[in-house]
């Protein structure tokens, strides 16, 4: 497989004589190969939309490699310019223009056939909207005018910061269509997001960034794994009894509510055992996967029991031994 | 190729553009429907008694001409007083101009006579147009996201500005040139028609011609200076700021600090003198120094000029180097 987006040691500092130095992005690396759906996760602030920008040649690096469909970026970016569709933070557009036209300037000034803005507004599902001009669109119509608008050129590689911002559900399913269809066609996609559980359903890989640094990196099904304490939720008669004999089979196990989570378990029949045999019958034994959005919290700290209210930068720069990316092992 | 179209798409989009073209028109519509309703064809009668008039007027001032020569013959000659300097001025072959018809047919206007002024109107329009329009154009875009979404499709940033600018100086000064065809076209056939053409001849021509081209240069540099200014500021209102700031403290502020301070010729440091300079030619300065020197020795009108040749390098050594400074920085700077 041939890396698509190749990002090492990228560096970017905002200078300004009010704030003084704000690193955005610290030292991040970003590996995304052909044919994935590559989410990229992290806490507001983070530098997700840096790090986007700076690849793609909006913003000027401090210090880093980044390498676009193999060609160094941003030097060489014209090159495949034409292969990249991306949106970058909500893009504005010019309010007097429909929204047909809009994609028209573009198309011409990309050098893409014009019969091509009719069907990426039918893909977007503005196809009867596109003569109303760009400032009567509500915020998630605009929205899809920016994905339209990366779509225009059918791109190798597409690149999305936030494409759900202000969908309706319904247009959120849309979403998550259009980026199956587009991987089943080959496009690598790239997207960032705070649904987390949108991430989950489309994506095959993540990248999960807090304060500009990668913090864990991988298929989603590995990072999952690799955060599993191996739990298990039991629902027994007498829990407090069942405690101890769990206990004394040398599990971990603390009761919750009406029922109990043992963790560490490598087989589950060593519950069932342990209990059945002193008389205890269990009533549910479920695996407790972890999902995306605790493996995010977790590894961002960005969510904890406080009483005060969390900040943006109070998220966890990346702790030693938490990145687990499936190409290059574990990094240590 | 392409991104100049769209660009020109764009640029004929914006509705401040849109504003100055119907303003442009409006006050274009107004001066015509004002000269028109002012004038009239003259009658025979008043053209004879206007051409009489024009006849005694260079009359006189043959004789005062006379009266002065006759004079300087007589003065002895340890007078040199200074009434008697130069006789010359007084010639008639010598004027700018002598009194025509025209000037005794009041209510009826002469195209000869009143293109030239008009043509400054409509300079002074266009170069405030130029500046707006360009300042405005790229001003509005950095702001919107505009240049980002197209540095998303064209990442090449120079490329894009210079399509930027060049599509700007192509409109304006063809806008520039359509709307000066026609506004000098009305008023020639206001003169044809409800007026009086004047001297139409090679040297008329030759010089409002002169003039016009020189506006266009000005058009130009303007609406460069514009878009430079504002690209550097990231703003529309950078550039209003900065001409604003400059006319208040420099023009108005310093010129009256270097007359407090008697710094000589402080005109040379003003940008409008050569403004000045360039569009009419030449312009003259006062320089008491210039006196000074040659006092008690006869005649000194204490002038000194400001040439078209050193006025448009000053003003192309301007715009060019905001312009160049504009495209380095944009190069290289942050576009969020
Ligand atoms: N132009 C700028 N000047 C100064 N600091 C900036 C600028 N742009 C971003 N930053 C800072 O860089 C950091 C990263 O911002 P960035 O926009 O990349 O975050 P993000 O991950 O996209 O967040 P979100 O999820 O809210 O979109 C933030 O601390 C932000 O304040
Ligand atoms: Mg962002």
């Amino acid at each position: 497989m041939s890396a698509v987006i190749e990002i090492e040691g990228l560096r970017k500092t905002f200078h300004s004589l009010r704030n003084g130095r704000r690193v955005a992005v610290d030292g991040f690396d970003l590996l995304v190969e052909a044919g994935q759906v590559h989410g990229f996760l992290g806490p507001n602030g983070s530098g997700k939309t840096t790090t986007l920008r700076a690849l793609l040649g909006l913003v000027r690096a401090d210090s880093g490699r980044m390498t676009v469909l193999g060609e160094p970026s941003p030097e060489l970016l014209p090159r495949v310019a034409g292969q990249v569709g991306a949106i970058v933070e909500s893009p504005q557009f010019f309010g007097n223009f429909t929204g047909h036209r809009t994609l028209r300037l573009l198309a011409r000034a990309g050098g893409v056939p014009v019969s091509r803005v009719d069907q990426v507004l039918d893909l977007v599902g503005l196809h009867d909207r596109g003569d109303d001009r760009v400032k009567s669109y509500s915020l998630g119509m605009k929205q899809r005018l920016a994905v339209a608008s990366a779509l225009l050129k059918d791109p190798r590689l597409l690149i999305l910061d936030e494409p759900a911002n202000g969908l309706d559900p319904a247009g959120i399913r849309e979403m998550r269509d259009l980026m199956r269809s587009l991987a089943a066609n080959g496009v690598t996609v790239l997207v960032s997001s705070h649904i987390l559980g949108e991430i989950q359903l489309i994506c095959d890989h993540v990248t999960i960034i807090s304060r500009g640094r990668r913090v864990a990196a991988g298929r989603v099904d590995e990072v999952l794994a690799g955060h599993d304490r191996h739990e298990f939720l039991v629902r027994v008669a007498e829990p407090e009894r069942a405690v101890e004999l769990l206990h004394a089979a040398g599990l971990t196990a603390v009761v919750d509510g009406e029922a109990l989570v043992v963790s560490g378990v490598g087989d589950p029949t060593v519950v069932s055992r342990a209990l059945g045999e002193q008389g205890l019958w269990v009533g549910e034994l479920t695996p407790l996967r972890p999902d995306l959005e605790s493996v995010f919290l977790e590894l961002t700290g960005a969510y904890g029991p406080s009483s005060v209210p969390r900040q943006v930068d109070d998220s966890s720069p990346p702790r030693d031994g938490a990145v687990i990316d499936l190409d290059r092992g574990v990094d240590a | 190729m392409n991104l100049v179209r769209a660009e020109l798409e764009r640029l004929s989009a914006r509705r401040f553009v849109q504003l100055m073209v119907v303003l442009l028109v409006f006050a274009f519509a107004v001066t015509a429907a004002t000269t028109l309703a002012g004038s009239h064809k003259p009658t025979a009668s008043e053209l004879n008694s206007a051409r009489q008039q024009a006849v005694d007027a260079r009359r006189s001032m043959e004789t005062t001409h006379q009266e002065c020569l006759a004079r300087l013959q007589e003065r002895s000659p340890t007078d040199t007083s200074e009434y008697f300097a130069d006789c010359a001025d007084l010639d008639p072959v010598r004027q700018e101009r002598l009194p025509i018809a025209a000037d005794f047919l009041p209510g009826v206007f002469s195209f000869a006579e009143q293109a030239e002024s008009l043509l400054y109107f409509l300079i002074a329009f266009l170069v405030l147009f130029g500046f707006l329009v360009g300042a405005s154009y790229i001003g509005a875009d950095l702001n919107s996201g505009g240049v980002v979404n197209l540095l998303l499709w064209r990442p090449r940033r120079l490329t894009v500005l210079a399509a930027k600018l060049g599509t700007l100086l192509g409109s304006v000064l063809a806008l520039s040139l359509l709307a000066s065809v026609v506004y000098l076209a009305t008023f020639w056939v206001i003169g044809q028609s409800a007026g009086l053409p004047g001297r139409l001849d090679g040297d008329f021509w030759g010089s409002l011609g002169a003039v016009h081209g020189r506006g266009m240069v000005l058009v130009l540099l303007a609406s460069a200076l514009g878009f430079a200014i504002a690209t550097l500021g990231r703003h529309t209102s950078a550039a209003l700021g900065a001409v604003a700031a400059y006319a208040v403290v420099w023009e108005l502020g310093g010129r009256l600090v270097l007359q407090i301070i008697d710094a000589r010729r402080p005109d040379r440091l003003m940008l409008s003198s050569y403004i000045g300079a360039w569009l009419s030619g030449e312009s003259r300065f006062f320089d008491p120094q210039l006196c000074a020197a040659t006092a008690g020795t006869g005649y000194c009108s204490g002038l000194y000029t400001l040439t078209w040749g050193p006025a448009l390098l000053v003003l192309v050594a301007l715009t060019g180097g905001l312009t160049v400074l504009a495209f380095a920085v944009f190069r290289r700077r942050d576009l969020i």
